[in-house]
């Protein structure tokens, strides 16, 4: 059922791996504008969720919509949709053989079929919002992992996506830089965009989610506010869950 | 004891003063194996201009280097294109492409080089021949007179040797260089494949603008290591009586029975090939390494 207010709506998802169900029936839905965060142990079907709403994995079975369109078994329409919707990664995946602006350009050129001149003036644009514009023409190697996570968020955003997806953006950078990424994504959730994220930073949740979504065993065990969420949690799973990370 | 020590310390000290390493440890860094090929060369070219005898020999012998040379490159140049198509079948998920190229490498592998040049030439190529004769009649009755006589003219002896050759080479080899490929390309990280692909890029875009320039520099030693590997092997198609360096050496060895003196040119004559190409495979493999942005 299309409804023109979700950005993704998600119905009974159903994912199993040789034998373990990643997925045990999942139905959320995201609004325009709005950042779901989704929280969970490791194990509980979070990245699984995520990489389900742009096929990266394949549900078995279950339906998901995207910006009021249902992704069918068209890799055409996948193509599209992927197009439209940023993927950050825990391990940035820039493409190492090209500088930081040719990562930038590449998919708007020969994806979406932007100019040359144009596709570059979009790459600066982004690389300056994510404040690192002075290493347009560095490989990903020469920059801190911070910076390279930046640039993946800037090659997500020069696709002009209506929604972004981040698979633990910040598990892979070591403490001091997580601060500078999670500043452009905070900055990102306040400019408007829709916002899917699996992350352990409860910091952020705090700030940044509309929606707090709590996974376990491959089913949403809670689904609140954040302010809700943290100060008054419902399931005794979700309780135990944060006791263990506050006691941390 | 303690006196030992001092002794001990005033030694290091001493050493790290002078900083010089032992005559021994010195004697270990030279490369002598290179030095010894040096020696060889030195000798050979020393043989060659001033003994009559190798000098006849290796005059006689170089007029085989061009079909050598030429049988190597083209041989080379078909089967990378192969292996690379091959390579990118044996990682693809088509069912149908992924099992042709399987069966095509394990075959070719399977069966020894020298066998199956025997066979590629003397075999399947005159069958193939026939069998295209075959379909004379065929084109005949459809009406395509043109296609019909042209088929009908082809004699299983007509391919010269030296093109079966080649062929057989290309056959060979491609089936080597395909794994090589295939391995470059699994060598690169599964997430640069998943970004691409979430970029929307189609996977053939994902393949020639992410993944191969990435494989291509990882198998580019491997790839100059086979070349070299095919300059040696080439020396198989003289049993087929192709008139490469090889051939013309058993020729001459034949008619003059010297020998020694032409089979150590030859074996020298190779050497000295290999070795050249092995340098620059090293200076390549040197110079991606210094400017590497992994």
């Amino acid at each position: 059922m299309p409804n023109h207010d979700l950005m993704v709506k998600v119905s009974n998802l159903r994912k199993s791996f040789t034998g373990v169900d990643a997925l045990n029936g999942v139905s959320f839905s995201v609004g325009k504008g709005k950042v779901v965060v989704i929280l969970g142990p490791s194990g509980s079907g979070k990245s699984t969720l995520l990489r389900c709403l742009n096929q990266l994995e394949t549900q078995n079975s279950g339906e998901i919509w995207i910006d009021g369109e249902k992704i069918t078994a068209s890799q055409k329409q996948l193509d599209r949709i992927r197009s439209e919707v940023g993927m950050v990664f825990q391990h940035f995946n820039l493409y190492p053989h090209l500088t930081v602006l040719e990562n930038l350009t590449l998919a708007q050129r020969i994806v979406k079929k932007v100019s040359r001149a144009e596709a570059d003036e979009i790459a600066r644009q982004q690389l300056a919002k994510v404040g690192i514009l002075e290493k347009a023409d560095a490989y990903p190697s020469q920059l801190s992992g911070g910076q390279q996570q930046r640039v993946a968020i800037a090659r997500a955003l020069s696709m002009k996506p209506k929604l972004l997806l981040f698979d633990e953006p910040t598990s892979a950078l070591d403490p001091e830089m997580i601060k500078e990424v999670l500043e452009v994504m905070l900055e990102l959730a306040r400019e408007g965009y829709a916002m899917v994220v699996v992350t352990h930073e409860m910091g952020f949740a705090r700030a940044a989610a509309d929606e707090i979504i709590f996974m376990d065993d491959g089913k949403i065990v809670e689904q609140a506010v954040p302010e809700k969420f943290f100060s008054n949690p419902v399931e005794p799973r979700t309780r135990a869950f944060l006791s263990q990370l506050l006691a941390r | 004891m303690i006196a030992k020590n001092v002794k001990k310390v005033d030694l290091a000290v001493s050493m790290i003063a002078s900083q010089r390493p032992s005559l021994r440890e010195r004697l270990r860094t030279i490369p002598w194996w290179l030095v010894a090929i040096f020696g060889l060369a030195l000798l050979t070219t020393w043989a060659v201009t001033t003994q009559p005898a190798y000098a006849s020999a290796f005059n006689y012998i170089k007029a085989g280097l061009s079909v050598t040379l030429v049988t190597t490159l083209v041989s080379f140049a078909i089967s990378t294109l192969a292996g690379l198509f091959l390579g990118l079948a044996r990682v693809s998920n088509n069912l149908f492409w992924n099992n042709v190229s399987t069966f095509y490498v394990e075959v070719i592998r399977g069966i020894p080089m020298l066998v199956l040049i025997f066979f590629i030439a003397l075999v399947l190529i005159p069958g193939v021949t026939l069998g295209l004769k075959n379909l004379a009649p065929v084109f005949q009755s459809a009406g395509l007179i043109g296609i019909a006589s042209s088929l009908q003219e082809l004699q299983t002896s007509a391919m010269p040797m030296n093109i079966r050759a080649i062929i057989a080479l290309s056959i060979t080899y491609s089936a080597f260089l395909a794994e090589i490929f295939r391995a470059g390309i699994q060598s690169v990280d599964r997430g640069q494949m998943e970004a691409a692909r979430s970029q929307g890029m189609t996977y053939p875009q994902a393949m020639h603008y992410i993944i191969l320039p990435q494989a291509l520099r990882n198998v580019l030693p491997a790839l100059g290591n086979d070349f070299i590997s095919l300059l040696k092997d080439s020396s198989l198609v003289s049993i087929l009586a192709v008139r490469d360096i090889t051939q013309v050496a058993r020729l001459y060895a034949g008619s003059t029975f010297e020998y020694n003196t032409t089979y150590t040119t030859l074996a020298v004559m190779y050497l000295t090939m290999t070795i050249l190409l092995s340098f620059l495979v090293k200076f390549i493999e040197r110079r991606m390494n210094s400017n590497a942005k992994p």
